[in-house]
């Protein structure tokens, strides 16, 4: 049953983390009925636990819900979810970019937060109209007027009679639907023209294979035809189309122009169903795709293994099926000499790598080891062969390096103004260069830098919430690579070099990570019967070095009048935690040890 | 005739010290029907023990000595009347500094106790407030005289360290004013925190020697101990030639035992078991029998294998370590080449000695042996028999 294109609205929602987007939602689909009160979950659109957990939305969802506007015609409102992280940056534009229209969410008691500002921007930039949403009026705190400046001043959108709403309390929520039928406006496009459409999400389903989410610009997609995805050039017959209701897919036999719903087509595998790839027919489709299409490229690799090396077989099948709906992921089996068998993995930046371990620790139940993150280097060899290396131990030794090259990002650092000066260090710190500062207000600056980027994978989003009481935001893009004085720095526990735990480092850095590495490997390993020197070397020179002292006292004195029993429940005690540790040559090394030494971050 | 150790627990105590996890109470006022439910336990296992003599008595705690005299009377003609007793039987009863006098002494000898272990702990009056203990030194060392006085020639007496606020100098002075006084037998214990004592609650308020400084305590003290004539024969113990608790070597040696008590472990006909600690329960099940109170905690059999685990955990806390041709005549197994390499890094690193015929902690080694026995012993998994047993194949 489509729709007149003139009763469809498509829109999505951009706020700030803990802005109160998930409540807002909530909210909407309430008020136009599309779902009763009781019936739904808190937060429906964010599926994932961990989400609902970190309060963020990681991948895109989109619902359709009807609403019957005060001038008496109903209206078919598509929300599409919009992930809210640096990490997704090109989901979110992909997601804005099937929009007519964005609900810019501000926090009365907050104001305008760089996430929001980023994605405001990325809004403004996919010519979408923007309604401003000042949220959390009921708060005490609320500054109504203030925001509505900030809204004007800032992004330079007229905020006077925005709606102000709690979406907490419901209060003013038909304003807000109101706005999106009168401002945002309907969607262009001619139903009858060859068809073009847009991949802005897509999921496996264990029955009907990948579930594509998709918006028709031109063109009218039905069950049956045989579809082409223009990246690849994979062709599929069409199973089913429809739309997402809250309560699941609702199959409508066709999409037109203008439509935002989902097909299915037996497809296997999510890598085939590119976000912003275009989908057009194999006969008669159109031959230009959709501006913009990008392949997810992992810019941050780390090795994962399971603390149980017995459960590799495991954890190949767990990445499997996270794969099957995360086509950013990849993984290649990796072998290391401290660590066994396990899968270099590629990410699209720290957040996706935290998300992808936490999964797999979560829903399959799995103990991992993860070693340090590392970027790709680019490495100009003499002779001429230039290489990319992702993973330390692939690092060539000095004498064959012409030149190398690391990845640098383009940061924009938006802080309240009393932490510009810790954030300046900070960014020194990790060898940023620093371009410009703007003030967006009186109380607030924009800081852009050059940072590279293996200086920003361990631990900088918590040094700069550390040294902003959290009120810091950081945005990046690559920028490219440049050429750069790296070194390959290697952990040595009793004279063994530990391949898991070396990693690239500028030669600047190399010797107060080189300490501080020591430093938090003796913290971390416990004493054992013999001393155990740990150092830190490059090339074979040793630069730092610590050393555990052995073990003295691990002995039950008494006898507890005959209680055996005891005894031997506390050796078996101390076998079983033995179990879990890594021997590294003659060295137990617990999994926390190898976490602990990625944090380096002194604050 | 195979020879049995009875081990009775008297679990009351003046005031709980804050480091002791042993069962005890200190508000349980009825000593009497207590006796008289160990009466009836001893009643219940008669049959069982009579093929068996009894060579060993421990009467533990607790504190023993805060039952009256009357009672210990009373359960020591329990113990003759339902078990054969060795008239050379090794008879100890537990004491507490301060809680004895020559006339309780004197009856305690008479009702045929003939060794005395004293928890002295310490001869620095700081620790022993530290320890909660209600005796200062001067009047452990009175108690020890007049057990003396009283006729008991063979005295043991129990020390601490790794007590907070001690030091390498107040550890080795209370030794060297314990050997002064001369006793059979020292036991010498490192203070360590269980969990759920007053002490694990305030540990981080504590402080504790560090590991380096308690293991030259425990080094000084077998040095010291060693030059004025007490060899040290266990982990923790060291007497006088001949003066070895017999008791204490029945535990360490596998030999059977039979607990009496709430709390009280067993060793009997190849099965451990226990009585769950709880008094009440313990009492009231032995005067209704007919209420079927279940009281026993653990109770379990010993598997072949756990059992040569056992006695080779059990072995290596003696100095003298574990016999090779026992331990085959014992199990048909080869201890050498079952332990082959990790036996050869023990000695390399200086942890065990080779005897002429067996392996022995040294006390470097007897420091760490928990994280030695952990590697070597595993009690759930079989015994590769083809391996173990010297068959080279």
């Amino acid at each position: 049953m489509s729709y007149n294109r003139d009763n469809i609205r498509n829109f999505s929602i951009i706020a700030h983390i803990d802005h109160g987007k998930s409540t807002l939602a909530d909210r909407l689909l309430e008020n136009t009925g599309a779902v009763a009160k009781r019936e739904m979950e808190e937060q429906l659109l964010d599926n994932m636990d961990l989400e609902r957990e970190r309060g963020i939305t990681i991948k895109a969802r989109a619902v359709n819900m009807l609403y019957d506007a005060p001038d008496g015609e109903r209206y078919s409102l598509n929300l599409i979810d919009t992930p809210g992280h640096v990490d997704f940056n090109y989901e979110v534009s992909r997601s804005l970019n099937a929009c007519e229209g964005a609900l810019l969410v501000v926090d009365a008691t907050q104001g305008i937060e760089a996430q929001t500002l980023a994605n405001a921007y990325l809004a403004i930039d996919a010519d979408l109209e923007i309604i401003p949403v000042i949220n959390k009026i009921d708060l005490a705190s609320a500054e109504i007027e203030k925001c509505r400046t900030e809204i004007e001043d800032i992004i330079g959108i007229p905020a006077e009679d925005c709606p102000a709403i709690s979406a907490k309390t419901g209060l003013n929520i038909k304003d807000v639907l109101d706005k999106i039928v009168t401002e945002i406006p309907a969607p262009k496009g001619d139903p009858e023209a060859p068809l073009k459409s847009l991949i802005f999400d897509s999921y496996y389903d264990s029955y009907l294979g990948v579930v594509v989410y998709i918006r028709v610009f031109d063109g009218t997609v039905r069950s049956g035809d045989r579809i082409r995805l223009m990246s690849t050039g994979a062709e599929f017959d069409v199973v089913d189309v429809g739309v997402m209701t809250p309560f699941g897919l609702r199959s409508a036999g066709s999409l037109s122009a203008g439509e935002v719903g989902y097909l299915t087509a037996s497809i296997k595998n999510v890598g085939d169903t590119r976000v912003g790839d275009t989908v057009t027919h194999a006969v008669g489709g159109v031959t230009e795709a959709l501006p913009g299409f990008k392949k997810a490229l992992p810019m941050v690799f780390s090795g994962i293994y399971p603390a149980d090396g017995a459960r590799y077989g495991d954890l190949r099948d767990a990445l499997e099926k996270l794969q099957l709906n995360d086509a950013a992921l990849t993984f290649e089996p990796e072998t290391s000499v401290a660590l066994g068998f396990g899968f270099r993995c590629g990410f699209l930046g720290l957040l996706h790598m935290e998300i992808i371990q936490q999964r797999l620790e979560r829903e399959f139940n799995l103990d991992l080891i993860t070693t340090a993150p590392s970027v790709i280097y680019k490495i100009d060899k003499r002779g001429g062969e230039t290489v990319f290396i992702d993973n330390p131990s692939d690092y060539p030794s000095a004498d064959e390096i012409e030149q190398s090259y690391e990845p640098v990002v383009r940061a924009d650092i938006i802080t309240p103004v009393d932490y510009v000066g810790n954030i300046m260090t900070l960014c020194q710190d990790r060898r940023g260069v620093f371009i410009d500062m703007k003030y967006l207000d009186q109380t607030r600056a924009e800081l852009h830098y050059e940072l590279p980027l293996n200086e920003i994978i361990y631990d900088f989003f918590d040094a700069l919430k550390s040294r902003s009481k959290g009120y810091a935001s950081l945005d990046y893009e690559l920028k490219g690579y440049e050429p750069s004085k790296l070194v390959k720095l290697d952990i040595l526990l009793n004279g063994q070099t530990v391949d898991a735990l070396s990693f690239i480092v500028h030669e600047e850095k190399a010797y107060p990570r080189a300490r501080k590495i020591c430093e938090k490997l003796k913290e971390n390993i416990s004493r054992q019967l013999f001393e155990i020197p740990i150092q830190a070397a490059i090339g074979g020179k040793i630069i730092a070095r610590e050393t555990v002292k052995a073990l003295r006292k691990d002995v039950l004195a008494k006898c507890y009048g005959g209680d055996i029993t005891r005894k031997k429940k506390l050796l078996e005690k101390q076998k079983e935690g033995k179990k879990k540790m890594r021997k590294l040559g003659t060295v137990d090394v617990t999994p926390e040890a190898f976490m602990a030494v990625l944090k380096f971050d002194d604050e | 005739m195979r020879n049995l150790s009875l081990y009775v627990h008297m679990p009351f105590c003046k005031r709980k010290c804050p480091y002791c996890d042993f069962y005890s109470l200190t508000d349980f006022e009825d000593h009497r029907r207590y006796v008289d439910a160990l009466l009836l336990q001893m009643e219940d296992y008669a049959m069982a023990a009579s093929p068996f003599t009894v060579d060993t008595i421990y009467i533990g705690g607790g504190t023993p000595t805060v039952v009256s005299e009357r009672l210990l009377y009373d359960l020591m003609d329990g113990i003759y009347r339902n078990f054969k007793v060795f008239l050379d039987a090794e008879t100890t009863i537990e004491a507490n500094p301060a809680t004895v006098d020559l006339s309780s002494l004197k009856k305690y000898k008479k009702m045929g106790v003939n060794r005395i272990s004293f928890g002295v702990q310490s001869l620095s009056d700081k620790e022993l407030v530290t320890l909660g203990r209600l005796h200062t030194a001067q009047e452990a060392i009175k108690s020890y005289e007049m057990a003396r006085k009283a006729g008991f020639d063979n005295v043991s007496v129990d020390l601490m360290y790794g007590v907070p606020g001690q030091t390498v100098k107040s550890f080795t002075d209370t030794l060297r004013r314990i050997t002064e006084l001369d006793p059979e037998h020292v036991s010498v214990y490192g203070l360590k925190i269980e969990p759920g004592t007053h002490f694990d609650e305030i540990k981080d308020t504590l402080e504790f020697p560090d590991e380096d400084t308690e293991f030259k305590m425990y080094e000084s003290a077998i040095a010291m101990l060693r030059s004025r004539g007490y060899a040290q024969y266990e982990i923790s113990n060291f007497a006088k030639p001949g003066k070895e608790c017999r008791h204490n070597n029945v535990y360490w040696t596998l030999g059977e035992y039979l607990g009496i008590g709430p709390g009280a472990h067993s060793y009997f006909n190849g099965s451990r078991f226990s009585f769950k600690r709880d008094i009440n329960a313990f009492i009231e099940a032995q005067e209704q029998p007919e209420a079927d109170i279940d009281i026993i905690d653990e109770n379990y059999r010993i598997s072949p294998n756990e059992r040569v685990g056992e006695y080779i955990m059990l072995s290596l806390r003696l100095t003298k370590g574990i016999d090779l041709r026992e331990f085959t005549k014992q199990f048909g197994l080869d201890f050498e080449k079952m332990y082959g390499e990790l036996l050869d890094a023990y000695v390399d690193g200086g942890f065990m000695t080779r005897l002429e015929n067996g392996y022995a902690f040294t006390p470097k080694g007897m420091y760490v042996s928990n994280y030695i026995l952990s590697d070597m012993l595993d009690f759930d998994s079989e015994i590769d028999r083809n391996i173990a047993n010297g068959s080279d194949r």
